[in-house]
């Protein structure tokens, strides 16, 4: 059962997400950005009914423990498509959104695919397994993604502040978690703190974002630094 | 039509490399998995439900000793 820590970030990372919305609803970016604040509010009603189930029915009850992996696929798709539109961001001058929503359709309908190749042979739970394996699965491609993006934004010499801000959040946001994974397998003594440490990440990404949306004005601009090149 | 192909290459590449990055982890990890959305407590995974010792498998009837496999 939580503690009173574990209920204390999970608020905060809830008011931080209602943060994100409120401040992009404040700042006029609400419809520009409007898949990174559906995928916000979308975590704000998922939490809800999170701890009323958590509440009603306890930590370990089939009920929550099905409702938090059900309800962890749905969020993992949205922060997925919200991805999406970030790409159709940087494309955009390239006019290369309709190719950004097939590349979207494609890769999702792909990794879909291989998630219920991996669990098929499964007797028992299939969906479930599929469900989590597909959560997964796009976590992974989700992770990849954003460093593509990253390099993209610094090919294509990006200069939007909001855009990199909110680009390179999500990607700390991830290598946290990655780096959290990893620490967790290399310091299998202390694995219980890089376990409560998850928690304080997943505030990470509303924070950024809430910043972002509050503190960075729309039409700002910064200048990537280049690569560096070494005299031969 | 070869810029539709074009973005389906990119995207199974996309996945191939994304399926190697999460390999290359759960081969080395301890089958614990990787929860990214939100400050809710994770709970166990739907097919861990409760405390009870997890069965032999199927394929280990009896407690007789495995013999050396056919090829050996």
């Amino acid at each position: 059962m939580p503690g009173p820590f574990e209920y204390f970030i999970w608020l905060s990372c809830t008011l931080l997400e209602i943060a994100v919305v409120v401040c992009a609803l404040k700042k006029g970016a609400i419809r520009k950005y409007f898949l990174l604040n559906l995928y916000m509010a979308t975590s704000v009603i998922v939490t809800g009914a999170r701890f009323q189930v958590l509440t009603s029915h306890g930590f370990t009850s089939p009920e929550y423990v099905y409702l938090y992996y059900y309800s962890d696929a749905l969020l993992t798709i949205f922060l997925y498509l919200a991805l999406s539109s970030l790409y159709a961001h940087v494309f955009s001058e390239l006019k290369a959104e309709r190719y950004v929503r097939f590349g979207t359709l494609v890769l999702l309908a792909g990794t879909a695919l291989f998630s219920y190749a991996v669990v098929h042979e499964s007797t028992t739970k299939l969906i479930s397994r599929f469900v989590v394996e597909l959560s997964q699965n796009l976590y992974f491609v989700g992770l990849v993604l954003t460093y593509v993006l990253w390099a993209a934004i610094l090919k294509l010499r990006e200069t939007r502040t909001q855009l990199i801000q909110i680009v390179l959040s999500l990607g700390v946001y991830f290598s946290l978690f990655a780096a959290d994974y990893a620490l967790r397998n290399l310091y299998p003594s202390i694995s219980s703190l890089f376990i409560s440490l998850l928690q304080v990440f997943g505030c990470f990404l509303p924070l950024a974002w809430a910043y972002t949306f509050w503190r960075i004005p729309e039409d700002a601009r910064i200048v990537p630094s280049r690569l560096a090149v070494v005299p031969r | 039509m070869s810029r539709k192909l074009t973005v389906v290459l990119l995207a199974m590449l996309v996945l191939v490399g994304a399926m190697g990055l999460k390999t290359v982890v759960v081969t080395h990890g301890d089958g614990s998995l990787i929860m990214a959305n939100g400050g809710a407590p994770a709970p166990p995974t739907p097919w861990k439900n409760g405390g009870a010792p997890a069965p032999p498998t199927p394929w280990k009837n009896g407690g007789a000793p495995a013999p050396p496999t056919p090829w050996k």
